[in-house]
């Protein structure tokens, strides 16, 4: 059957060369057509000349691969994918194909799969029969032998699976990302302080530091987005004003990411949400900092600071070029997408797609921060909810979707009380968007009502022998209650 | 290059990467000195640890195309001042090297407060954290979120969805940031009252324009003159200061020195903005930009910038008598000479008024130009000032007026003419000039000279000798202009002159007379 179909189309691996990475292209075309072989033959019969399309793709594709790198490892690392030690970047055209991937391998208790040279069309087929036979099997630690076993008693030789490691190096990996992302939300929250300050006295303000720390954010972010977004749940670590900024920055990157942005673009969205409420350093502290309810006056200076913000960047000083993009998320973030809100809009605009997503960052974070004037802040998926459903707030609602999507319905931070009378924290979304409503958490309570430091994680979407999930979400609740403070579980 | 890229592929041949340690002077590989310059402005090594690099990592690849743009960032970040916006680790980031790594130390981050856990570990006794969540569970639906409150499909992005974000971002990276920006500007102009806050912007935007010419950005700063006006009509409590500063930023833009400057840079660039771009700018430009113009027009080398630059300066001069007058008057001649030409293509008719001390000038160039203005535009003024050139001092200057206003029949100019003929101005005049002279004459005067020419034709002076066989042509040629049976039968009588030269114009005059 192989080559029977018409010619295969230039492969993207074909046509762009090593100068951007071989692997990340091939691998992400050898994603793809895997994800396409495992959806036709799980809607079509063998026979279906698309699921044959499928697998002469799928088998073209990783000769291909195997040409150049003569064995192939696909690894699930965290919640990321990595093909021969290369870790596969998302993108708009791809995330659900590797989400849905990320998720089979992960029902099926796969940590690696290693393919050789020597593979041909029917041992991928068998592979490929076996992954969604598996899938839909009852978890079971041992799910990942009898799989191994059955792809040795069906003849194939050149493809085999292995179960996760969490090794040694792993968890030291673990920790040393954790510090690298404490060092960065340090410095990043230093950094804007400075500039801050300079701005208020009127200083030159020192834009490379700026830069610096954004760029440490994208590649934090890109490297281990959990440890950098955990460290946002941090409270009283400064002033508000320069937490927020960096916790929006880091919201907004991530959320970038999701959306198949590239480094460089990332890094316009880090600039642009840091410098988001720069206009706030022209609003007079005692409006900035009062307790208490604001008098109208008070309250039309503080809706100045979206304009007053694309001023304060006309006249810093520092900057290189002029930053537009910055300015227009700054005068635009406080905007709704049916262009209400503030400032008031005469000509006509469409609103960026970076100050839509600073929005939800900034509206978020806000929302779940305690603040001078609101020192009692609002449940993380209690925010989510509101800007989700009720339109009035006027966020987009696509980008509120991928947000959701990128921290779960129950974000990071969230304290919650589990079916089992533990209590925990959430630690990450689960990568397996069908599992929105079971991220992994951090057990900090045991059902006897013991605290825990640092408490154990629990993937609240991995089920037990019988195929029942042992825990799940029941109740959200205030941490405060308990004398948790959240952060400390991230730091 | 070539020479790199050969010996980057034999070092691959021995080994899979090349690690350097960088120190403030040398760079070692495997504790070998490989790199060493003490003198720090010329020191690759230096360039790179003072921004924080302290390890470089080369991998098979980098020979293809990453060596050229490594190379550029260090020549790059060599140059960077102290209070630049970027260092080497700024920019060596933005590349995204795929083949380089490096490992760098932070900048000093002293301010920066690390971040600890909590020295509190909770201390809640079991038993009351047991019973709060016996209180809270079984759970009260009441401000829980539940599966059943949240669709878990609903947090897949659809096919539109992501097609819709692609969109949007692709919609960023293609907008003219620039115009949004000058958009809000321009919405804060006309809402923001205060008199501070619009000071603010007005200065930024009159600091923007030439930020903008430089960038060639010219529909930006047609837009800024656009919405100006805009300003000027729509904007409440526009202080008159502020007024005043809005009305002058067109003019500011259409003054010789900032309009030299843009001309100037668009006939030096070697990439051009579009028509369609720099026609938004130049319909911007205010009537005192046309002596200018006309200054640059000679002196332009690029083509679509001439037309356009001609473009913008007929449209102008069409619509501003006084600043055509102004440009004739320039001190520069070159640009008179073009205004002289525009004024005639364009049929100007107050364009005259302005000619007059033209044709006192010494410029033969420019009084012939005149001279054809002139006559293009054939206004009233324009036959007086021909007239006054019938004595120019230059042949071609007197030839052309005369001719022209001969072809009109402008018998204003008759007696001028007669006075040239029957005076001595012609006598060491060409055969050419006197012809056509002469022909004036004849079509000017009319009857009334038909004696004058008969005189000059046939009759013999006091010691029996006629006129110069020239000139008695000439006179032949003349009759045969004023058409009628007397001046037939002057012409017939000469028919079978001694002279070939009269003989040829007696012939060639009665054919003209005809019947």
């Amino acid at each position: 059957m192989s080559g029977g179909g018409p010619p295969r189309q230039a492969s993207i691996a074909e046509t762009i060369q090593t100068t951007d990475g071989f692997l990340r292209h091939a691998g992400r075309e050898f994603l793809v057509v895997l994800y396409t072989a495992f959806r036709s033959l799980k809607l079509y019969p063998i026979e279906n000349a698309q699921v044959q399309k499928a697998l002469d793709d799928l088998t073209a594709t990783t000769k291909h691969l195997l040409d150049v790198e003569k064995e192939v490892e696909l690894r699930l690392q965290g919640e990321f994918l990595f093909v021969n030690a290369t870790r596969l970047r998302l993108d708009l055209d791809n995330y659900a194909s590797f989400s849905h991937i990320l998720g089979v391998l992960r029902q099926c208790g796969i940590g690696a799969v290693r393919i050789d040279e020597g593979v041909d069309r029917k041992q991928l087929q068998i592979f490929v029969s076996l992954l969604l036979s598996y899938a839909a099997k009852e978890a079971s630690p041992n799910k990942v032998f009898e799989l191994g076993q059955k792809l040795s008693d069906g003849g194939v030789s050149f493809i085999s699976v292995e179960p996760p490691l969490e090794t040694e190096e792993d968890v030291e990996e673990e920790e040393r990302q954790k510090e690298a992302a404490k060092r960065t939300y340090a410095r990043s929250v230093a950094v804007t302080k400075e500039v801050i300050n300079s701005i208020r006295m009127g200083r030159t303000a020192n834009v490379k530091k700026v830069k610096r720390a954004v760029q440490a954010i994208v590649d934090q972010v890109l490297n281990n987005e959990a440890s950098l977004v955990g460290l946002t749940t941090l409270r009283d670590y400064d002033e508000y004003t320069f937490t927020h900024s960096v916790n929006v920055c880091i919201f907004s990157v991530a959320l970038g990411r999701k959306l198949g942005l590239t480094k460089l673009q990332l890094y316009d969205l880090g600039m642009a949400a840091l410098f988001h409420d720069v206009g706030k350093s022209r609003v007079p502290l005692e409006v900035l900092n009062k307790q208490g309810g604001l008098t109208d006056e008070e309250w039309r200076i503080m809706q100045a600071h979206p304009w007053l913000g694309v001023l304060t960047l006309f006249g810093l000083r520092g900057y290189g070029e002029i930053p537009y993009r910055g300015m227009i998320v700054a005068y635009e973030h406080h905007m709704k997408v049916d262009l209400t809100g503030y400032p008031k809009s005469l000509r006509g605009r469409d609103l960026s797609i970076y100050s839509k997503i600073v929005a939800v960052a900034d509206g978020f974070d806000a929302a779940t921060t305690r603040r001078v004037y609101q020192t009692v802040p609002i449940q993380p998926d209690q925010v989510l909810k509101e800007m989700w459903e009720n339109p009035r707030r006027g966020y987009d609602p696509v980008i509120v979707k991928a947000f959701i999507n990128l921290i779960g319905i129950y974000p990071v931070g969230t304290c919650v009380i589990l079916d089992t009378y533990e209590v925990a924290i959430v630690h990450s979304a689960n990568p397996d968007v069908s599992h929105v409503h079971r991220p992994v958490v951090r057990i900090v309570a045991s059902p006897e009502g013991a605290l825990h430091h640092p408490g154990f994680l629990a993937d609240l979407a991995q089920r037990d022998a019988q195929g029942n999930f042992p825990r799940t979400i029941v109740k959200v609740t205030d941490p405060v209650k308990y004398g948790i403070n959240v952060s400390d579980y991230f730091v | 290059m070539d020479n790199i890229r050969a010996t980057l592929r034999q070092i691959w041949e021995a080994t899979d990467d090349l690690a350097f340690d960088v120190g403030e002077t040398e760079i070692r590989w495997e504790d070998a000195v490989v790199y060493s310059q003490d003198t720090r402005s010329e020191s690759i090594a230096w360039t790179l640890y003072k921004d924080g690099v302290r390890s470089l990592t080369f991998k098979p690849g980098i020979e293809d195309v990453e060596i050229v743009r490594f190379l550029g960032v260090l020549q790059q970040a060599k140059n960077l001042q102290a209070d630049a916006p970027d260092d080497l680790l700024t920019l060596l980031w933005a590349q995204d090297f795929q083949f380089i790594s490096y490992t760098f130390r932070e900048l000093a981050s002293e301010n920066a407060v690390p971040i600890e856990a909590g020295a509190t570990i909770p201390t809640t006794p079991p038993t009351q954290v047991r019973r709060f969540v016996e209180e809270e569970a079984p759970p009260k639906r009441e401000g829980l979120v539940s599966i059943d409150d949240f669709d878990t499909t609903l947090y897949f992005l659809e096919d539109k969805e992501i097609a819709y974000l692609k969109k949007d971002v692709e919609r960023e990276y293609a907008q003219d940031l620039r115009r949004n920006v000058l958009a809000m500007l321009f919405d804060l102009l006309e809402l923001q009252t205060y008199g501070t806050v619009r000071a603010e912007l007005i200065s930024i935007v009159e600091n923007f324009i030439p930020y903008l010419l430089g960038a060639a950005d010219f529909r930006s700063v047609a837009f800024i003159l656009r919405d100006t006006r805009v300003i000027l009509q729509r904007a409440r409590e526009l202080i008159p200061e502020h007024r005043q500063t809005l009305e002058s930023l067109p003019a500011r833009l259409s003054q010789r020195e900032a309009l030299s400057q843009l001309i100037q840079s668009l006939d030096e660039a070697t990439v051009h903005p579009t028509e369609e771009e720099l026609s938004e700018l130049f319909q911007e430009l205010r009537a005192d930009a046309l002596p200018t113009l006309m200054g640059w027009l000679p002196r332009l080398n690029n083509e679509r910038v001439r037309e356009l630059v001609h473009g913008a300066a007929a449209r102008l001069a069409q619509a501003n008598a006084a600043e055509v007058l102004k440009a004739l008057a320039s001190e520069d001649t070159a640009a008179q000479l073009e205004m002289v030409k525009l004024a005639g293509r364009l049929k100007l008719p107050g364009a005259p008024d302005g000619m007059a001390p033209l044709l006192e000038s010494n410029d033969r160039t420019l009084k012939l130009a005149v001279v054809d203005a002139l006559t293009a535009i054939a206004s009233p003024s324009a036959m007086r000032l021909l007239e006054q050139a019938i004595d120019d001092a230059d042949r071609d200057v007197r030839i052309a007026a005369v001719r022209f206003l001969a072809s009109r029949g402008y018998r204003n100019a008759a007696p001028r003419v007669e006075s040239v003929v029957t005076g001595s101005k012609l006598k060491n005049a060409d055969l050419t000039e006197k012809m056509i002279f002469f022909e004036a004459f004849g079509s000017l005067v009319g009857a009334r000279g038909i004696a004058t020419l008969e005189k000059m034709l046939a009759a013999k002076g006091l010691l029996g000798r006629k006129e110069d066989p020239e000139t008695r042509a000439c006179a032949a040629m003349a009759l045969g202009k004023v058409r009628t049976p007397e001046a037939r039968a002057v012409l017939e009588r000469a028919a079978q002159d001694k002279e070939p030269l009269v003989r040829n114009a007696v012939s060639r005059a009665l054919r003209e007379v005809g019947g």
